[in-house]
């Protein structure tokens, strides 16, 4: 005979509901035979009532005052039963002293998210405005994991083999040029998958997708009118949910199935998605901002205070979490691990990774626990962990990023280097050598290796590719801000025009620019990583910080694919060379190298000489290794001639058995890459100004 | 709009025809229905949504339930349902579970 359980059987009757305590974890809503596990964290709290909302409604459906015997340490949790899941919206009010200058601000009178929220309602459809006479704006639900994912997984592409591709959700396909149905979604997404495989990325990296709001500060420009918003994201309010206004679904709720379902198709053509992630702040703002979950829950642990009860502002936006202690530490660890195991997420990038390394007042850790915890976390283990190695506070860590043999950094430096290398700089060689190799000057010391260095030289902050070689300034004035925010140091280079021109001169010229770029960037040891619509010339016109602007400035115009076709064209074949060619990834600053080449030499006009002086313009890098499987040699020379000039590069001699061949010129206006590569017989070659060139070898029939 | 639901059993399957709206508060009723169904040996089920206009979250993880309870070789079939439902099955990725077709004369 079966045993009925008496495990879950109510106790009591609250507020017409039947309940009984319920179990301090997991943290949030949970599941138990006939109703709902309702938890909470308050260390000052005194007390806790749980609100429940039928769905949308502006007053409660019932509020249950949790008896303080249910209270378990700080942990008030309750269990409830006879709900409707698909129906209910909760939130809880927290009794406490209202003291701003001890730290402490609780107000019963004001509903508070959950921060374990799954699932948050009220922010249903991208832009619609919002009504803010709500009482709860933020509104918790219920999410389901019954998702069927036909048994995929996280890839677990080797770090080495990644090319990596940043994007924004909405303005990947939110222009009508994208010819996608659900534009500016997670379903306009996969309709692009097709392009994206194309193209040969294998990762995308996704900016902040867990639920923000777009109305956040939100404005009016002052001299055009238009709305600006908090369009990137980097502004959390819900680290559990995805953001539903990026949904197509989003207004029936089922965000969690179309996130997770553009996760199944990536993963199904070998693409691996990489979450931006902003643990380093709140939407709470400062004293000034709303009071959304953290500030009313426990507002001392949760961020970093002044001894007068200010909030410090590391992250430039009016808070700083306070990462580094426990309770906000488990509350990250539970975030990726949930994202890890629930979603299938492949890696997290993290914005502004520097903080998470302060101590609660703001010391930087030489130890820090968090970025230990992550490092070492037995369900992250496989995740690619990257780091923003600053903040902006001041601390730069690039190259000293407490890693623990697992964090991987995006390299400013070598951002910067490849930009002022590119526009002809002086004294740029020798740093060109390090970033060209991996940054063996950052992270051979401490046993890193090259993948360590996410290479980019453009993302979301700063100009665009095309907006690099077009501007020499800034224009950020459809910010609103008389073009004051976004950054001065671009280290960017109009080409002889600020901005469009219809002197086809230069016009050439920063398409060659941008091949010399995409060239650099995919024969570089690290990890790769372009920006969206870089492969066909996306433009901002001129704005650095398009964090505001929800329009065609930010959205990638399709149409570029064609009018930039020879752009795209090299980029993809690029790509594809890069995954030919195992010399250019190989991932530790020790190889030896092939049986006749060191493992990356590097050459000026003359081989084995460089000219290192600081005016030199002209630099070439030799990778090679043994193809273990055939016993070839594999071998990619790049010749770069950043001058003004056409300059002669003398090629290094092969071993007999061997030849050059040709893969790509960008002084070759007509022909940049070749469809299959020439065979080149010559000792040398005049590279044009301004040019890149790609030689790699083949053995000679015999 | 309130929900009618029409449950026919054969030798080999089961139909269930559905009149008005599947939402957050007729949902239940639908599941109810399913979950009468002896799903765990049922080899066919078959969901007529001719005369639906809206199904909610809710109305479709009814769906997904019942498939999830039915033998894997089994087969769901959703007759009928308008290209809104179908896009909201597809784009969620619960379109793996079920057979859309047009009518029954497509089975």
């Amino acid at each position: 005979m079966e045993l009925e359980r008496i495990d879950n059987i109510p106790t009591e009757t609250i507020s017409g509901y039947r309940v009984r305590p319920g179990k301090p974890l997991p943290f949030g809503v949970s599941s138990v035979p006939g109703g709902l596990n309702f938890s909470v964290y308050t260390s000052a709290g005194t007390s806790c009532t749980l609100v429940l909302f039928s769905r949308s409604e502006m007053s409660p459906l019932a509020e249950i005052k949790i008896p303080d015997h249910y209270r378990i340490g700080d942990v008030y949790s309750i269990a409830v039963y006879d709900l409707d899941y698909e129906d209910i919206e909760y939130g809880f009010r927290i009794g406490g002293p209202f003291e701003p200058d001890k730290g402490n601000r609780f107000d019963p009178t004001n509903i508070l998210m959950d921060p374990y929220s799954r699932v948050i309602a009220g922010r249903d459809e991208w832009g619609v405005d919002p009504d803010w006479d709500r009482a709860y704006q933020y509104r918790s639900r219920v999410a389901f994991d019954d998702f069927d994912w036909q048994g995929d997984s996280p890839l677990e592409i080797d770090d080495a083999k990644l090319v990596i591709y940043e994007l924004h959700v909405r303005s990947f396909t939110k222009s009508d040029t994208s010819g996608v149905k659900f534009k500016g979604t997670y379903a306009g997404i996969v309709e692009k998958i097709p392009y994206l495989k194309a193209l040969g990325i294998n990762a995308v990296e996704l900016m902040p997708v867990f639920e923000f709001d777009e109305f956040e500060n939100s404005r009016t420009h002052p001299d055009t009118g238009e709305k600006l918003y908090n369009y990137w994201g980097y502004s959390t309010v819900a680290f559990f949910a995805p953001k539903a206004g990026f949904a197509s679904s989003g207004r029936f709720g089922m965000q969690v199935d179309e996130f997770k379902q553009l996760v199944k198709e990536l993963h199904k053509e070998g693409i691996e998605v990489i979450l931006d992630v902003v643990f380093n702040h709140t939407a709470e703002g400062n004293e000034r901002g709303p009071s959304i979950s953290f500030k009313g829950l426990d507002n001392k642990i949760y961020y970093m205070l002044t001894p007068e009860g200010y909030y410090f502002n590391f992250s430039g936006t009016g808070n700083t979490l306070n990462c580094n202690n426990p309770v906000v530490r488990n509350l990250v660890l539970d975030c990726l691990r949930y994202w890890a195991a629930e979603y299938h997420i492949d890696g997290f990038r993290f914005d502004l990774a520097s903080i998470l390394g302060r101590d609660p007042w703001g010391a930087p850790l030489s130890n820090p626990p968090l970025l230990e915890s992550l490092a070492f976390d037995p369900i992250l283990s496989s995740c690619k962990l990257i780091a923003e190695a600053w903040d902006a506070g001041g601390l730069y860590q690039v190259g000293t990023f407490p890693a623990y043999g697992r964090w991987s950094e995006w390299n400013g430096k070598y951002r910067d280097t490849a930009r002022r290398y590119l526009k002809g700089d002086n004294d740029q060689i020798g740093q060109m050598a390090q970033r060209v190799q991996g940054s063996p000057d950052l992270y051979q010391s401490n046993g890193r290796s090259p993948a360590t260095s996410i290479n980019f030289i453009t993302c979301h902050d700063g100009f665009t590719l095309a907006d690099l070689v077009s501007f020499n300034d800034k224009h950020n004035e459809a910010n609103g801000e008389n073009n004051s925010d976004g950054g001065n140091d671009n280290y960017s280079w109009n080409c002889g025009a600020e901005g469009w021109t219809e002197d086809l001169g230069i016009r050439a010229l920063r398409s060659k620019q941008s091949m010399n770029a995409i060239g650099m960037l995919m024969t570089s040891r690290g990890t790769p990583m372009l920006l969206m619509g870089d492969e066909f010339g996306r433009s901002q016109h001129g704005n650095n910080n398009a964090y505001c602007i929800d329009s065609e400035i930010s959205w990638v115009d399709w149409s570029l694919l064609e009018s930039n076709r020879s752009l795209y064209e090299f980029t993809q074949a690029l790509i594809r060379f890069r995954h030919q060619h195992e010399c250019l990834r190989i991932n530790h600053f020790d190889h030896h190298g092939s049986s006749h080449f060191p493992s990356c030499s590097f050459h000026g006009t003359t081989p084995w000489k460089v000219d290192w002086s600081p005016e030199s313009k002209q630099l070439s890098w030799l990778m090679s290794c043994d193809n273990i499987e055939t016993g070839l040699m594999d071998a990619v020379y790049v010749a770069t001639n950043m001058a003004h000039y056409a300059t002669w590069f003398e090629l290094p001699t092969l071993p007999n058995e061997y030849k050059w061949q040709l893969c790509f010129n960008t002084g070759d206006s007509d022909n940049p890459c070749q469809a299959l590569p020439v065979d080149f017989s010559d000792s040398g070659i005049l590279a044009g100004e301004r040019s890149l060139l790609i030689f790699t070898v083949s053995p000679r029939e015999t | 709009m309130a929900l009618t639901i029409e449950v026919v059993q054969n030798d080999v399957h089961v139909t269930i025809t559905l009149a008005g709206d599947v939402d957050t508060k007729t949902a239940p009723e639908l599941l109810s229905k399913l979950v009468a169904l002896e799903l765990n040996v049922l080899e066919q089920l078959r969901l007529d949504l001719q005369a639906v206009n809206f199904v909610s979250s809710a109305g479709l993880r009814a769906i997904v339930f019942a498939k999830q309870k039915m033998p894997h070789e089994s087969t769901l079939y959703v007759i009928g349902a308008s290209e809104q439902i179908i896009e909201t099955i597809t784009k969620t990725g619960l379109g793996n579970a079920i057979k859309i077709v047009e009518s029954a004369d497509n089975i």
